[in-house]
């Protein structure tokens, strides 16, 4: 197989491993940190739902990472596919550049702040 | 030997509409804008572990009671559960399952992965926010 086209099969692989992750454990995370924390509703009483999540050290932080970051891949990848194909065409290259920079900024910082967050997390439990 | 092609090649120009054209490609369209709100929930979530770390704990907190924080996240959630059942439904389409001499259908995959969906939203709450 060409070098180009096993790299696009590898990047192929992580935008459905992606799309897994977004259609498995994205809804919850939406439902409890953006809508049943602010509004009050199930499951929440009282604790801001990234805490509570958090002080599951191992369990929580790599929920939160892998959630985020498998999404976020999954997110930008399609969608600039989507520009592309809405007029966009002649910016494929650039879209793809901004599009993996995103993505790339976005996981290292996930990670970091997470890391931050939860410094033991890289311990064995 | 030429590159020369012996006919000419015709391209089909689409214009930016073209998804309008029948309600196959505009559903289409709709399930690839899932992508946007997917993409951007992501963003701001992670600012909010970013805030947390550097001490600016209410501040994040007061973000997600930003009133177009949460129609934007409704929204969200509406567009992330469209993708996990057009997903859902995809899984069934492109392997499906030989069980003797009947292969399953792809309404059959939707059903197991909504039940499959419905159990890990369930174990998050009750292992990560409820104990």
């Amino acid at each position: 197989m060409p070098k180009v086209a096993r790299l696009h099969a590898i990047l192929w692989g992580i935008f459905s491993v992606g799309g897994f992750i977004a259609a498995f454990l994205l809804p919850v995370l939406i439902y409890i940190v953006g809508i049943a924390y602010p509004l009050g509703l199930w499951p929440i009483s009282g604790q801001d739902p990234t805490t509570s999540i958090l002080n599951h050290h191992h369990l929580g932080t790599l929920f939160l990472f892998v959630t985020v970051a498998g999404s976020l891949y999954h997110g930008i990848y399609r969608f600039q596919s989507t520009l592309t194909e809405l007029g966009l065409a002649r910016a494929k290259r650039a879209l793809e550049a901004l599009g993996y920079l995103i993505v790339i900024v976005g996981i290292l910082a996930a990670a970091y702040y997470l890391l931050m967050l939860n410094p033991g997390v890289l311990s064995l439990p | 030997m030429s590159k020369e092609k012996p006919f000419p090649e015709y391209k089909r120009k689409l214009g930016p509409g073209w998804w309008l054209a029948n309600s196959h490609f505009t559903q289409y369209m709709i399930r690839e804008w899932t992508s946007f709100f997917v993409a951007v929930f992501s963003l701001i979530y992670i600012y909010e572990p970013s805030l947390f770390a550097s001490g600016a704990k209410v501040d994040a907190l007061n973000l997600l009671r930003n009133p177009g924080i949460i129609a934007f996240n409704v929204l969200a959630l509406l567009f992330t559960s469209y993708h996990a059942l057009t997903w859902f439904y995809l899984i069934g389409k492109i392997q499906p399952i030989k069980m003797g001499k009947t292969t399953s259908k792809p309404w059959q995959a939707l059903l197991v992965n909504i039940l499959l969906l419905l159990i890990v939203s369930f174990a998050v709450i009750e292992i990560l926010v409820l104990r």
